[in-house]
């Protein structure tokens, strides 16, 4: 009588928790109360029946009912509200791995459930047993990355676990539950962090399937930056009422409800300062004394605008009359004009290097001819990340070739941890120094990405791993052009990738 | 005269310590008129004149020394680096933004710890 409405309620609510996943309108608010309202007929069905049972004197059945239909639909509950604050890693570990309907590969969900008791209260004997089952759990996906990334927040490295955590997005094996978790805690970072724009991103991108929280934030967010989409005061008190913390969140909530929602039609697309472009001496030392005050909040346009400022100043005729004039006057030695003006150009060069760096800018781009400073600071940008990004590459290959370590002792993870480290840096090297430093330092990240990627695939069997390192150089070899690599890369990404949730082919 | 910790000069301490600030002249003033000023400040200085422990320059007030008027003198009796000097002194803008890092709406310090707190209060670290 209760068995089988209550398996039927079951595949109803997995159902309604998938549309949800997939869904970022206000059909998520609808699902996410039909998920809710299954539960309950679920719990109510369950406890209907292990009362019937203990009344007609089948106690020891009744424990199994009310672990297996009463435990289930609370099981997620239960993890975020009591296993997790209170740090019972092996509570959350069994609740997630057993009664949670997490899909397949529930053991994956177990763990990461147990990473983030871990996290909250720290142990070294927690956090050793969770490595011996990652390193039990070959080849690496993106569970294990995940759990991962909770033991390294739970020991305060925020930078690296959100790192890893971004990662995720890399492997090709996923557990929609536990990217959940992965999105929540991005967003949740995000926000305590002001990063909505960031938050904002994740959202129009559907990076992750969204939980009820990270769906307050993403309109939070939304509201805070007036984007398009965002949504009204009531669908905000909808998405507030289904997270869990309502306390927490009502001042985030009251902040985004006092924006007023933007006009699309006004909202900036462009982002850009409009920022006046410096002409002579005293208009340049100005604007790079305001840049200096602060190097990492320069922006691209401003740091831009000083660049060419610099360089008409300092190529300025009058400028120049002024300082082969004062040469004379003074008896400065021949030749002392230029060398102010070389002497100036290197001093600058050298702040603007350090401002860049600070604020991973690139050098500007050049519509026309470039200047001495322009030219200058090109030449340093591009030259010390390509010396950076070279060494790292070195590193990277030494790993292949390291005998210190047989293949057997060397943990999975901590091949992906230094890929990550590697990527991160290419991108903010790639970023600041434009297509052109992108271009240069493609055939290093080709020739020991690609080596990696064979070796991991035939003598590590790390699949998922050899996979993203695969993708990741087909996007690179696409972006600069490269035709052989491309091929290459289109021949290795067709593979089919044997994950813990099937074999997977990309195409 | 270079940036503190850093081995580099960078532009704002062109300005910062600039000799032409540190004498309180004009980029135009004669070598004797340098020489009379710097002699005059290191009297003023000796005997602990309140009015001659700091100098003007667009960034702000800065302290003023012996040591630094004495390398001031030195640095404008190279033809050189006078020149040099004057470049920056006759085209740095009379008011500039303030050298030192703005303050904030909160202390990064407390800024981390709100982003934890609220990190904590949702249920996750750190």
């Amino acid at each position: 009588m209760f068995v089988l409405p209550y398996f039927l309620f079951q595949k109803f609510h997995q159902l309604a928790i998938d549309a949800r996943r997939a869904s970022r309108t206000r059909t998520y608010v609808a699902y996410a109360v039909l998920a809710g309202a299954s539960a309950g007929v679920m719990l109510a069905a369950g406890l209907a029946l292990s009362a019937t049972l203990f009344v007609y004197g089948l106690w020891w059945m009744s424990i199994f009912t009310i672990l297996f239909m009463v435990v289930r639909p609370l099981a997620t509950l239960l993890i975020r509200h009591v296993a997790v604050p209170l740090g019972w890693m092996k509570v959350a570990y069994y609740l997630g791995a057993v009664f949670a309907s997490a899909g397949k590969d529930t053991l994956a969900y177990g763990y990461v459930v147990a990473a983030w008791a871990l996290s909250r209260r720290p142990s070294g004997v927690g956090e050793a047993w969770l490595a011996t089952q990652r390193a039990s759990r070959r080849p690496l996906g993106d569970a294990e990355v995940a759990m991962t990334a909770l033991i390294t927040a739970g020991r305060g490295d925020a930078d690296n676990a959100r790192l890893l955590m971004r990662s995720t997005t890399m492997m090709v094996e996923v557990h929609p539950a536990v990217r959940e978790l992965v999105g929540e805690w991005l967003a949740v970072d995000a926000a305590a962090r002001g990063a909505w724009r960031e938050l904002l991103r994740d959202a129009t991108d559907a990076t992750f399937p969204a939980t009820p929280l990270t769906f307050f934030l993403e309109g939070c967010a939304t509201r805070q930056l007036g984007a398009a989409g965002a949504p009204g005061d009531r669908e905000l008190w909808a998405r507030w009422l289904l997270a869990p913390h309502r306390r927490t969140t009502r001042a985030l909530r009251d902040a985004a409800c006092a924006v007023a929602t933007a006009d699309p039609s006004t909202a900036s697309t462009t982002g850009y300062e409009d920022v006046a472009q410096p002409t002579s001496l005293p208009d340049a030392i100005a604007a790079h004394v305001a840049l200096g005050v602060d190097p990492t909040l320069a922006s691209r346009t401003r740091f831009a605008s000083t660049v060419t400022g610099w360089d008409r100043a300092l190529d300025d005729a009058d400028t120049r009359a002024w300082l082969a004039r004062r040469a004379l006057e003074l008896e400065a030695p021949l030749g002392s004009a230029d060398r102010v003006i070389r002497d100036v150009t290197a001093m600058v060069v050298d702040d603007l290097v350090a401002i860049a760096d600070a604020a991973k800018l690139g050098a500007p781009v050049a519509t026309g001819r470039l200047g001495p400073v322009g030219e200058a600071l090109s030449r340093r940008l591009r030259h010390g990340r390509l010396d950076v990004l070279e060494a790292a590459f070195s590193r990277w290959a030494d790993r292949r070739t390291n005998d210190d370590l047989d293949d057997k002792g060397r943990q999975a993870i901590d091949e992906w941890r230094e890929f990550v480290a590697l990527h991160a840096a290419y991108t903010t090297a790639c970023e600041a120094g434009g297509l052109e430093l992108r271009r240069l330092a493609f055939p290093h990240a080709f020739t020991t990405g690609n080596h990696m990627a064979a070796w991991l695939w035939n003598k590590r069997e790390e699949y998922a791993m050899s996979h993203a390192i695969s993708r990741w150089l087909l996007d690179e070899a696409l972006a600069v052009g490269d035709a052989e690599a491309i091929e290459l890369g289109h021949r290795n990404c067709a593979l089919e990738i044997p994950t813990r949730l099937g074999r997977i082919k990309i195409g | 005269m270079t940036a503190a910790g850093q081995g580099k000069e960078r532009p704002i301490d062109r300005i910062a310590e600039n000799p032409f600030f540190v004498l309180g002249a004009r980029p135009d003033a004669t070598r004797v008129e340098l020489e009379r000023e710097a002699q005059k400040l290191l009297g003023m200085l000796e005997l602990g004149f309140p009015e001659a422990k700091t100098y003007a320059t667009p960034l702000g007030p800065r302290a003023r020394t012996a040591e630094l008027v004495r390398a001031a003198i030195a640095t404008l009796r190279d033809p050189y680096q006078r020149l040099v000097a004057e470049l920056w002194a006759r085209h740095a803008p009379p008011h500039l933004t303030a050298a030192t890092a703005p303050d904030p709406a909160a202390p990064p310090t407390d800024r981390r710890a709100l982003a934890m707190r609220l990190r904590r209060a949702l249920g996750w670290r750190p």
